[in-house]
């Protein structure tokens, strides 16, 4: 009788102890990047005198947001950059050579968070950010993030702004010239799960 | 960007600081048997490459982070170690062709490592093609390298280095006219540095016994390897086609021409400009093609900011 009394309180605890770290994991949305209703968009200065703009046609990604504990939150985003698009056809073919992206030798550029802290309207997410083969630790300001449900799909959307230099990514500096070293880059994307 | 002036200058450094080299050395060793040669026009051409490099400034990343970092840091350097052990004369020639041939395996994989081509056929070819194009590249190398030994050999003088140094010149040309413009400025210190230590060893070689037998297997080696690098890394990370390629590396073998019966026993300055003007002809129509595509295609982006300074968009 002991014996069993202590079999169901053992068997009590473990159940309890699933439902709790099921509920633990369930806090956090997973959701998927949706390159229908998102944009990678960049731009660069010309001359100094204006601006020219590209974007990434093939993006993909994952974010898990955990509203409880926004800490507990990630992101991962992956551009092709093979898919560079500046509306001229030889342009991009030669942002896809060596003195730029180097397409065959850096496929992609991929940012992955380490750290989410909530701010009013967003989250500051750090993280991991590697493009042209060099990783450097950055930080985004996300605005947005509330979910909105739309025919039982539910969507979650970011708009990141974000200016970082090209020579700190190790293109080389001979072919900066006239378009600026420093580059603006703009996500607008929206996340869906079911 | 295209900088000519730089270009000029990193010729003209790489070019003296190799004849100057080679000149120098001739002094010290008045006999310049043939390991001297090659410990000469080894040294001649590392340093004339280094002084070239340095010149212009190209930005090379180590540990090497793509192709061509791969092959100045890695490829060019093994290749100038490789021909100065093979010089050595107790080194049998067997033992010279074992690591020529070894080279000539290794450098394509070298070439490709990192890049989408090996990483698997999600982003790039199966195992089967990354196995195949290597071993095709590889033999390649290995039948033009030793095709050129060979008719060095039978027929030695400049003409046989000089078609490699064409060959390198329009490579380097036909890669900056596709787009990629570091590209093709690394082929400047090579032909000038190989050019120089041609005419420097041609030069010298008439003071020896040997007439004008040019017998610098250093020469061919650098030659050969720095032309194959070139393109392939044009043809593979840059936008030059496999036809324009192919031409290019296989051009230098029209030299073998004048080994025709007819024209074999012409006198040797004869038989020499006639492998030029061989050479010559396929590279002029590969560097015609080249800059019809340059002007339809990336023409259209430059813009001149000055006298000498081209620069894009």
């Amino acid at each position: 009788m002991r014996y069993l009394s202590s079999l169901c309180v053992m068997t009590f605890m473990i159940a309890a102890f699933m439902c709790f770290s099921s509920n633990r994991s369930s806090a956090a949305d997973v959701y998927d990047y949706d390159p229908v209703h998102s944009s990678v968009s960049f731009k660069a200065r010309h001359l100094d005198i204006s601006w020219i703009h590209g974007r990434f046609n093939d993006v993909s990604g994952k974010f898990s947001l955990d509203r409880e504990d926004p800490s507990k939150s990630t992101f991962q985003l992956t551009i092709k950059t093979d898919s560079v698009d500046t509306a001229n056809q030889a342009r991009d073919e030669h942002l896809r050579q060596p003195d730029y992206f180097d397409t065959k030798q850096y496929p992609t550029i991929e940012f992955k968070s380490t750290s989410v802290k909530p701010i009013t309207g967003g989250y500051e997410v750090t993280g991991d950010f590697t493009m042209h083969g060099t990783t450097n630790k950055i930080t985004l300001v996300m605005m947005g993030g509330e979910e909105h449900d739309f025919k039982g799909v539910k969507r979650v959307a970011f708009s990141i702004e974000h200016a970082l230099k090209r020579s700190d990514y190790g293109f080389d500096k001979k072919a900066i010239g006239p378009i600026g070293d420093k580059a603006l880059i703009m996500i607008d994307c929206e996340g869906v799960r079911k | 960007m295209p900088e000519p002036l730089l270009y000029v200058k990193s010729m003209g450094v790489a070019a003296i600081v190799s004849a100057i080299l080679m000149l120098t050395m001739s002094l010290v060793s008045k006999t310049a048997n043939a390991t001297w040669r090659s410990f000469s026009c080894t040294l001649a051409i590392g340093f004339g490459l280094a002084a070239g490099y340095h010149v212009l400034s190209l930005q090379l990343a180590w540990p090497p982070a793509n192709a061509l970092d791969r092959l100045l840091t890695i490829i060019v350097p093994v290749a100038l170690g490789t021909e100065l052990i093979a010089g050595v004369r107790p080194v049998p020639r067997w033992v010279g062709w074992l690591l020529r041939i070894t080279l000539a395996v290794a450098i394509p994989r070298i070439l490709l490592h990192g890049s989408v081509y090996l990483s698997g056929p999600d982003d790039g070819w199966t195992r089967w093609q990354a196995a195949a194009l290597l071993v095709v590249s590889s033999v390649l190398l290995a039948a033009v390298w030793s095709l050129l030994s060979w008719l060095s050999q039978r027929s030695p003088g400049f003409s046989v280095p000089l078609s490699l140094c064409l060959s390198i010149q329009s490579a380097g040309m036909t890669v900056m006219m596709a787009g990629y413009i570091k590209g093709g400025a690394a082929a400047i210190p090579m032909v000038a540095a190989l050019s120089a230590a041609t005419i420097a060893a041609g030069l010298l070689s008439k003071r020896g016994e040997t007439g004008l037998k040019l017998d610098a297997p250093v020469l061919l080696g650098i030659g050969v390897v720095s032309l194959f690098g070139l393109l392939f890394i044009g043809r593979f990370f840059g936008r030059i086609s496999t036809t324009f390629a192919l031409t290019m590396l296989l051009a230098p073998l029209l030299c073998w021409v004048t080994e025709l019966p007819w024209l074999r026993h012409r006198k040797p300055a004869l038989v020499g400009s006639l492998r030029l003007a061989f050479v010559s002809i396929p590279l002029i129509v590969v560097l015609l093609w080249a800059k019809r595509n340059f002007d339809r295609e990336m023409s259209p982006l430059l813009v001149q900011t000055s006298a000498f300074t081209l620069q894009t968009y």
